[in-house]
Parts: C-alpha cells; structure tokens; sequence
C-alpha cells in the first residue's frame, strides 16, 4: 500500500465526516423538523439518496467528458419511448423504462452520428434531439390519449417527477441497475479514465475507443432513465453534474472525484426528499436541486485549495507579505545608507515610499516583532535585520538568477520574488548562485 | 394592444371584407398557422445567431428559467395590488426578461469562478431557477390560477378561442342607467341576508334595484336585445397581435444590430476594440429571447420552443455558408415545417393520409391502433420542422449525407487512380522498376485487394493512361501529363497557400 | 531498463519503420500523398513542413488513428497491429484536458494500459516503472501533483516519461517542443539523445527550422508529398527547403545553409 499524501487524507475525511452527517441527519432531523418517518418516506428518501448514488458517479465522467448537458437532452428524449412502450405493452414499469432507455440510446446515437458527419456542433445535435425527441413523444401521447384517458397524468409526472409514488420494486429496480452500472464501471475503470482523458493516446494503443465511449453514454443513458420518476425531465441534469461538480471542488484524483460524488448524490437525494416532507406542498425534485446545489456553492467557497474563500485569503495573506517585505527591504536600505543598521527611520518617509500598503506591511512587521517604534520614527530589531538581510539577499539572488541561471546551468524555476529562491534550488545550486553574486558585489 | 390592433385592423380592411377576415381567423388552422410562423421566424432569427456562437442550449436554459421570472413578478403584483394579476401583464413579461438575463449572469459568474466548466455551469443554473420556480409555485401560488402546465406544454391550436371582438359598424354600445325606461327596476329586500330573515319578517327594509344597469359592448347589447341593427364583430386572437409585435421587435433588433451581431458573433475580441460592447449586445440578445420565449409560452410551450430556435437554422447552416442566407432559409423552414405541421397533426403527412398506414399496421399487427389521427399540433409542427432539418442532413447539395458520400466515392475513384499513376512516375525507368510494377504483384505495394487494383487498372487503361508492357505497368504520354496537372493542381496548390504560414 | 519480451526477433530486417505508397484523404485534398519512407534503426527524425503539410497526420495514420487511403506502414516488418506493443505515441500537448482530475504519475501509468490489457488494474510495479521514467524527465518530486498544477513544459515532460514507461522501439512524437521552456526543451533532448543510445528510433513532428540539424540526425521534408528524406547533412539543403516552403524563404536559405555546413 503506498503512503498518503496529506491531501488524500483530507479527502477521506472529508468523506467519512459526510457519511456520518448524513447518517446523523435522520435522527436530528426528527429534532428539528417536524417529520414523520412513515413508509413512504422511508422509501422515497432511499430511493432518492441511490439515485444520488448512480447519477453522482455516471454525471462524474459527463462533466468530464465536457458532456454536461447530454443529460438535459437524453431525458427529454426518453420521452416518446416511453409513449411507445405505454402505446405497446400498457402501465407497467420495466417496459417504460426499457422504451425510455432505448429512446435516449437513439438520441445519443443521432447525437454522434450528426456531429461527426457535420459541421454542426455538439450543443446543436443535442438540441435538436432534445426538441425534437420530446416532440415525438408528445405526439404519441396526444394520440394515446384521444384513444383513452390515459395519459395526461403520466405526462406530468415524467415532466416533474412523482417522487411519492416510487415503490419498493422501483427502489429495488434503481440498485440492481446501479449495481450493474458500478460493475462495469469497475471492471472497465481505467479504461473508462484512459478514454476519457485521451482518446487518441487510448486508440493509439489498441483500445476500442467509441466502442467504450458508446458503453459509458449507455451508463449515462441509464443513470437518466433511473432518475426520470423522481426528479423529472427537467431536473435531471442538475441531479446528473451537480454532485460530481462539488465532489471535482475537493479532490484531484478521479476515484477520490467518484467516490465523494456518489457520496453527494446520496446526500442530496435523501435531504432533499426529507425535507420535501417537511410540508405537503414542498415537491421533492426541486428540494434535491435545491440541496445539491448548495452542495455546489459551499464547495465552490470552501473547497482548500481551490475555493473561492481559500484564494482570497490566500491573495490577501500574500498582498501583505510583500508589503512587509518591501518596508523590510526599504528599512535595511534607508538604514544601511545612514551608516548603521540601527538607525530609526521616519514613518513618514516609509509611507511616503509605500503608500497605504506600507501602513498594512509596517503593522505586520510589529507583530512579527521585527522593528520596534523609536517616537515617529521605527527601528530594525536585531531580528528584523536578520530578516532584512535575508530578503535583500534574496532579491540580489533572484536578480542573478534570472540574469545567469542559464550560463550556470540550473534547473528551471517559475520567477516568483516572494518565494525564497534558497528553497526552491538545490544546495549545490544556491551556492553556485551566490558564489556568482559574491563575484558581481566583489 | 387594443388599439394597435383595431389600427391594424383598419388598415386590414381598406383590402378585405370583414366577413372573409372572420371566416378566415375562425378556421383554427389558420390562426395556427399565423401564430406558429411568427414563433418560427423569430425563433429563427435569434437561434441563428445563437448556434453561430455555440449557446444553443442557452435558449433551452432561458426557457425554463422565465418560469421564475414569471412566477416572482407574479407574487410581486399580488403582494403590490391585492389581487391575482392577468397572466399577459406586461410586468410579468418584464419580469420572465429579467429571469432570461439572470440565468446568463449566473451562469457566466460560476463560470467565471474558474472551478465550472461553461456548459457544467449552464446545467447547474437552470435547474436551480426552474425548481427555485417549481417550488414557489407549490408554496405560494396553490390557489391562485398559475397553471405551471400551460407554460410547460401551451396549445396553439386553442389560440384562436382566446380573442378580442373589435366592432367595425353598428357600433352602439349601450349605456342604462337607473332612470332609463328600458331599466329593469326590481323592489329587493337589502337586510334580509344580512339579518338572515325573510322579506315577510318584520323590520325587512326594501330598495329599488336596476338589475340590468350597466355599459353594453355593442356585440352584448346586441344580445340583449338593446339595439335593432346586429352590429358587425370582427375577433381577433390576442396571441397574434403580441406574438406580431415581437417577431417585429425581432427584426428590427436584428436588422439594426445585424452588423454589430454579425462582428461580435464571429469575432468578438475584435469587436470589443472596435467599441461594440459585445457583452451589452449579448445581453439584448437574450432579452429578446427572453421575449420570444415568453410570448410563445401559450401557443407551443416551454420545451417546444426552442425547436424552432435551434432545429431551423441547424438546418439552415448545413444549406448555405453566408449569414443573411441562413437567416432567410432558416425562416423558411420554420415556416414551412409550421404550415405541414399542422396537418401532420390532423393525420397528413404532407400530401400523404396516415389513417391508411394506420390501418395496415393494424390489419398486420393487429395493434387495434385508433385510425383517427388527432395529436398536439405544436409537437406536430416540431416534428415537421426536424424531418425537414432530416431532409438537409441527407441531401444538402454541400454537407448533405449523400453528396459527400457520392463526393467521397468519386474523390476515392479518382485518388485510386491517382495514386496508381502516381507511383508509376515514380518508378518508371528506374532500376527497382522490375520489382516495384510488375502488374500482378502491384496491388501488394498499396495493401489493396487484386480485385480494386484490376479495377482501378482497367479504368486507366481503357481512358489510355496506362499500358502493360512485358508484365509491367507503364504510364502512357497522357498519363505522364495527367501526372504532371495534377502536380500543379491538387498538390501544388497546398504548398504556395501554405508558404504565407512560415515561422 | 528489461528489454521489452514482445518484440520480434527478426535481425533480418533492421529498418525500424518502412511506409510505402501511404495516401491519406480527408474531404476534397489530399492530406499527405504517396508517401515512401525508410528509417533505419536508431536515428532521430525530424518531420518538418508548412502548416497544413499534413505532419500530424503521417504520424496518426501511421498509427491508424485515421484511416489511410491507400498504402502500407511497417514496424521492423510488422504491421500496426502486431507492433503495437512496442510503438510509442506521443501526441499533442493541447489534445487533452488538462484540469482532468488526476496525477503525474497516474498519467504516466497509463502508458502501460495498453500493455495490461482488458480488466487489470496498475499496480505497485506499474507504479515503479512510473516513478523511474518521470525521474528521467526530472518531474520524481511532482508525481503527486494535480496535472493542471504543472506548466506547459512540464505537462510535455508528463506525456513524454508516459511514453517512455511504454519502452517502445519506436516512438512518434507529435511537436513536442511546441511553447515549451528551455529547461524542458533541454530536457526533451537529453532524451531523444538517450533513446537513440539505447537503439530506439524516434519520429519528432518539428516546427523550429534552426534547431533540426542540431537535434535531429535524419529529416523528412514534407508537404503533402515527400520532398526529401534522409540524413541532414544530405537532406537538409536550401534547395530542397525551398521546395518544401514553397518560392519565398530567403532568409531560411542562409540559416539552413549555415546549420547544413555548420554541423
């Protein structure tokens, strides 16, 4: 077993912390809301929280296959399938679900066959299907209905989702297809990441590429179907990438990615139908949305490294370690200049240099302890000049470095002042670096 | 609106009587027709552009994300007033605008945040309004009439149902006030409900009623008996004076920024140096859109509707490679995809009947399938429009599937035989020529089958290009000059095109 | 490095890579048209041409990544698909999407998937071969890094130690000294120079004129057609530039006329 890095410990943290919120979350739901686990409820937050689950994991490699909105158009286009299939066999689940399955296939086919042989683009073919597929089953279900009563209901719930009806075989239905679905995916996983990330380099070396692209799409395909009944055709694409969005926000690794978006999924899926039951009129689609979607909005903040809140500090932190680096820098050599490293120097000569960010910088350097105030005027402490020199050196390295670097024959480091170049370079490298300077000052 | 229409009406009639005019706008598939080509040209126009940038889907996002515009602008008006406001006030138009702009500025800042990809991002907004939407309506709106099916599915072929009769002679309405003799005056208990007891009861107070008082249109007062001579009504559906308005919102906006579009569309960098805003015209764009939508909302529905903007002129481009010719062709084809569509949903395939194909597939099958066609004519209409956007695919006389299919076989007949040549230049009258040209060896230099390379032999021989020799290939004199054109021509031309791309 | 147990022992014939007759058409042109080649074992070529001379292509139907028209490619005699074990690809930089969730040394292992077949997962060996080519390209210290964490030349040294974890024969390289550093620049040819030491033959898609005597010791001409191909000192002539370029390349005459004597 290989070691981990502190980031993979993060991310299963991270995991393991939202597993147990979300098993915490029924108990202290019954706290704070006023809900009753009854059976239906039981039933649509399980089916909810495995739909989450397989639309996490498959929506994962359509965000990264930069197919985010094939879902929105593969479940508009389940639609006259499954008109065909009422049309043919009558209500009955497996049938519809087949017909909607085999409708979205043949949108997904279109899709490719459309944008290979034409100049149109993706974005296009998938509208079309979407507009175009939907308009079918319209059809179909118009003329079903001037035949009977059956279907305008049936509609409705396909456009929003029936959350309410979803039963125990549906439930059943929706793991054994996931269990299906996670198989392949196991079995063919670093075909799937190889094909995805490189299709040429994964043809070059003698993997059936559109062979293994039309297989995950048909994984897709059925992520899609699965989901349709409760989250309807609309929602269905926010239930496909939301979770694998947030779940990208937290991790770099692609298994990690899939992992923490089945984990999102269900997450989002099981809350969402919980607090649907909060009120009779709360649907339960739109709350899982809603909930993945603030899922998508804490990690797009939060995410270390990556999120919003972490760069701006990040920014913020470093905008004033320049400062007070260059005050540092502007103190040793206003110092050095008066003959004696211990000279006070008037605070309005440093802000009068710096401008405001010298302000920010000075105060800095007082906590840091590194000058002390002598009346108006401030002062190096003897840590301060330590520090001082440092930084100037530094400079003076980073000057020859970029002037000689190439003649002396060092690797090759991005330029970034604030960094100690004393740091980045090897031992060898930094005294080869400051012999050259020692040479240039001499 | 009112009196827009009653000028256009005006205007109208200096050419028609208003009996034709009546009898006309009564057939619904005419008021179908009319109103699906006014979405269709619109559409067109916009989704036009929408396709040359790649924002297809963005009318798809616009046109759920109204729905949160509408529904918002809607509670805003109740909350303001007191009462449910009419579903075609222009706040709530205002307001699904709004919404069409808010889903591209949501989508552009996650976008812009680095962390979402573009198209990530446009799936992540719009199902966030549309269920912020969906949500508001269970909330809020349950009693109030916000029918969320008549925005996602609309009829157009009811649009006719919803009119305004504009009075065009005759015109006298009737006014009856309490002192007028032909007021019905009814002596009626005023405290009886209130008190709960019956005007035989004591300390029942009575007053004089007009029970028929009032203002009388004159079609109403025609009806009641009020006036001698039947004045003349023209009705107008509503949907077409709206929907005609902004399909001549589109145009102009079209047609004035056509220049401004055109720049930002195929360069937009070189736009924004030239001082053209292109991130503020992009924002009409989708305002416009945003109106297109909504106005389409009751005749074809939320999810139709982008049909005709992205189906037309998808085929359009795949007919024409200038601008102004894909915008006038994809009109086109919306137009005509509404005008079949509409019988294709009273059972017509173009001048074909499908009860007939209905019946076979019944007598085959035995599916007990009804034989009466009748299905929603806006679906009806899409589907049109996506078999003619079919018909371009397969035979576009450019990109079709066919031309290039016949384009490739000629193209492989001709770089066969070029390649064949090609190689015997290359060998002829030099030493390996033995070995490289022998006749029935050649096809192993070439991985061809001997069947192909007897074919793509006997092609050249009989047009005198070749001729065999001692159990070689030789090129003819013409052959040689077939080479050498082809040089010049095919291959030469490549190298001095390219020259200009040094380094 | 174990010698790869799939190549062929056929010392009879040493031409790394024969091409013959090779044709390839996309929609109304010719992209590259009766291509003959000869490379011997354990050369460095260069593939040079205008824009549009259909370098790129040569590579991808020598690899069948497109289809060919006409003509036949050859591995030490081989066809494609029996050679495939021990042919290298690397394509371009900007084919992939580099904010994919995943690490150095996770991409370099996928140059062993082919080897691996169906179904098997990498393990700790695979992990080692990987860890052993990225300190060839001096990226050990960034294995753990997030792939959109590197710069530009770091990502070609990424595609470049994936390629070598393949220890193929023969390598195709497509420009892979396109926008990067010096250091990467450097580095790419440190190991172009190793590879040929081991005995390896190496096709590089090349952009940069003034480098290809110095890095390269054979070079195709091509446009479309080929112009020249063999040795650069024989091939590599102003003469034959000017008829790869097209009339107007004076000022290449002089710099390719200088490397040509220079060398």
């Amino acid at each position: 077993m290989m070691q981990l890095t502190a980031e993979d410990r993060r991310v299963w943290l991270l995991i393991g912390g939202i597993s147990l919120l979300a098993l915490l979350f029924i108990p202290f739901s019954q706290l704070f809301l006023n809900v009753t686990y009854d059976y239906t409820l039981r039933t649509v937050a399980l089916g909810g929280a495995l739909l989450g689950v397989v639309s996490g994991v498959l929506g994962s490699f359509a965000i990264l296959r930069q197919e985010s909105l094939l879902g929105d158009a593969l479940s508009h286009a389940a639609l006259p399938g499954v008109a065909m299939a009422f049309l043919l066999a009558g209500r009955q689940l497996p049938w519809l679900l087949m017909g909607a399955a085999a409708a979205s296939w043949l949108g997904v086919y279109f899709i490719h066959a459309v944008t290979r042989s034409t100049r149109l683009k993706q974005d296009a073919t998938m509208g079309i299907v979407l507009a175009a597929w939907f308009a079918a089953g319209l059809v179909l279900l118009t003329y079903i209905q001037s035949r009977s009563d059956a279907s305008q209901a049936g509609l409705k719930t396909f456009i929003f989702g029936q959350a309410a009806a979803i039963s125990r075989q549906d439930v059943q239905l929706i793991a054994l297809v996931g269990g299906v679905a996670f198989l392949i995916l196991g079995l063919l996983w670093k075909e799937f990441k190889l094909v995805t990330f490189d299709p040429e380099f994964a043809g070059a070396n003698g993997f059936r590429v559109y062979l293994l692209q039309m297989l995950l799409s048909t994984l897709i395909v059925a992520a899609i179907v699965m989901g349709l009944q409760l989250a309807g055709v609309i929602l269905m694409v926010g239930m496909l990438i939301a979770p694998g969005i947030a779940a990208r926000q937290w991790t770099n690794q692609l298994g990690q990615m899939v992992i923490l978006a089945a984990i999102f999924g269900a997450f989002a899926g099981g809350t969402g139908a919980i607090l649907s039951a909060v009120d009779k009129d709360l649907p339960t689609g739109p709350m899982i949305i809603v909930v993945s979607f603030v899922l998508v909005l804490l990690s797009i903040a939060l995410a270390p490294g990556r999120g919003l809140v972490w760069k701006w500090v990040r920014l913020r932190r470093d905008r004033q370690q320049f400062a007070a680096q260059t005050v540092l820098r502007e103190l040793f050599h206003y110092a050095y200049d008066h003959g004696s490293l211990m000279t006070p120097v008037p605070e309005k000569f440093i802000l009068g240099v710096g401008g405001p960010a010298a302000a920010l910088g000075l105060r800095r350097l007082r906590e840091q302890g590194l000058v002390q105030p002598e009346g108006a005027k401030w002062q190096l402490t003897p840590e301060g000049i330590k520090a001082a020199s440092h930084t100037v050196q530094n400079v003076l390295l980073w000057d020859i470095y970029r002037q000689f670097g190439d003649e002396l024959g060092l690797p090759l480091v991005a330029e970034d002042r604030q960094q100690d170049i004393r740091h980045l370079l090897s031992a060898e490298a930094v005294a080869r670096l400051e012999e050259k300077l020692a040479g240039r000052l001499g | 609106m009112f009196q827009l229409e009653q000028w256009f009406i005006q205007f109208l009639l200096y050419f028609v009587s208003p009996e034709a005019v009546n009898s006309f706008l009564r057939d619904p598939r005419h008021t179908a027709i009319i109103i699906g080509t006014l979405i269709a040209v619109s559409g067109a126009l916009l989704g036009s552009f929408l396709l040359l940038r790649g924002m297809a889907l963005t009318s798809d996002a616009i046109s759920h994300t109204v729905l949160l515009g509408i529904v918002v602008a809607f509670l805003v008006l109740l909350a303001v007033q007191g009462q449910a406001p009419d579903l075609s006030s222009p706040w709530l138009i205002l307001g699904a605008a709004a919404a069409g702009v808010a889903t591209v500025i949501l989508t552009e800042a996650l976008h812009r945040s680095g962390l979402v990809k573009q198209d990530a991002a446009l799936g992540l907004a719009f199902p966030l309004l549309f269920a912020l939407a969906v949500i508001l309506i269970a909330r809020k709106v349950e009693n109030v009439h916000l029918d969320v099916d008549a925005v996602m599915m609309g009829e157009i072929g009811l649009a006719w149902a919803n009119s305004n009769s504009h009075c065009l002679e005759n015109c006298e309405s009737v006014s009856i006030t309490p002192d007028d003799p032909r007021a019905q005056i009814n002596r009626q208990c005023t405290n009886c409900r209130t008190l709960g007891i019956s005007p035989r009861d004591e300390g029942a107070q009575f007053a004089d009623i007009c029970t028929n008082c009032g203002v009388y249109s004159p079609g109403q007062a025609w009806q009641a008996g009020l006036i001698a001579t039947q004045p003349v009504l023209l009705f107008w559906p509503k949907s077409i004076t709206v929907l005609a308005l902004i399909t001549l919102l589109t145009i102009g906006f079209v047609g004035l920024f056509y220049k401004e579009l055109k720049l930002s569309t195929f360069d937009p960098a070189l736009a924004a140096a030239l001082g053209f805003r292109p991130a503020l015209l992009n924002y009409a764009l989708m305002v416009v859109v945003s109106l297109v939508v909504v106005g389409a909302f009751d005749a074809v529905g939320s999810i139709l509707v982008i049909a005709f903007f992205i189906i037309p002129p998808a085929a359009a481009y795949l007919l024409t490679d200038r601008l102004s010719w894909m915008l006038l062709l994809s009109a086109v084809i919306g137009a005509v995809g509404v005008y079949f569509g509409y019988d294709l949903a009273r059972g017509r395939f173009l001048w074909l009947e499908m009860g007939g194909l209905l019946a076979g597939l019944n007598r085959l099958f035995g599916l007990g399938l009804s034989e009466q066609w009748n299905s929603s004519i806006s679906a009806s209409m899409v589907l049109m429009i996506f078999f003619l956007f079919l018909v371009a695919w397969v035979f576009s006389p450019r990109y079709g599937l066919v031309s290039t299919l016949v384009r490739r076989a000629a193209q492989r007949r001709h770089f066969a035989d070029q390649v064949v040549m090609g190689h015997i230049y290359h060998h002829q009258g030099q030493v390996a020529e033995h070995e490289e040209l022998i006749i029935l060896t050649l096809h192993h230099h070439f991985r061809w089958s001997p069947r192909k390379m007897a074919r793509v032999l006997a092609r050249l021989r009989s047009s005198y290009l070749v001729r065999f020799e001692k159990g070689l290939v030789l090129l003819t004199p013409q052959g040689e000059a077939r080479v050498h054109r082809f040089r010049q021509t095919q291959l030469g031309r490549n190298g001095q095109s390219m020259a200009q791309n040094l380094p | 490095m174990p010698d790869n147990e799939h190549s062929p022992h056929d010392d009879m014939d040493k031409k790394a890579l024969v091409i013959d007759d090779l044709t390839v058409a996309y929609d109304s042109k010719p992209a590259i048209w009766d291509v003959d080649l000869e490379l011997p074992e354990g050369v460095l070529m260069a593939i040079v041409g205008p824009n549009g001379a259909g370098k790129s292509t040569l590579i991808k139907a020598a690899l069948k990544l497109i289809p060919r028209s006409a003509g036949t490619v050859r591995f030490y005699g081989l066809p494609y698909e029996k050679a495939r074990s021990f042919v290298g690809y690397v394509p371009q930089r900007g084919s992939v999407d580099w904010d994919f969730p995943t690490t150095v040394i996770d991409v370099v292992m996928m140059g062993l998937y082919g080897r691996l077949g169906w179904f098997r997962r990498p393990g700790r060996r695979e992990r080692e071969l990987g860890m052993y080519a990225l300190e060839q390209v001096e990226l050990a210290d960034f294995a753990g890094r997030q792939i959109s964490q590197l710069s530009g030349g770091q990502q070609q040294r990424t595609f470049l130690a994936r390629a070598l974890v393949q220890d193929a024969r023969v390598y195709f390289m497509d420009e892979p000294f396109a926008a990067v550093d010096a250091v990467t620049e450097r580095a790419i040819v440190a190991i172009l120079r190793e590879l040929r030491a081991r005995g390896k033959t190496v096709v590089v898609v090349h952009h940069d004129l003034q480098t290809v005597a110095e890095y390269f010791d054979w070079v195709t001409l091509l446009n479309v057609e080929i112009v020249a191909s063999g040795p650069v000192a024989t091939t590599f002539t102003p003469d034959n530039l000017r008829q790869t370029y097209g009339g107007r390349v004076s000022f290449l005459q002089d710099g390719a006329a200088a490397l040509a004597t220079g060398d």
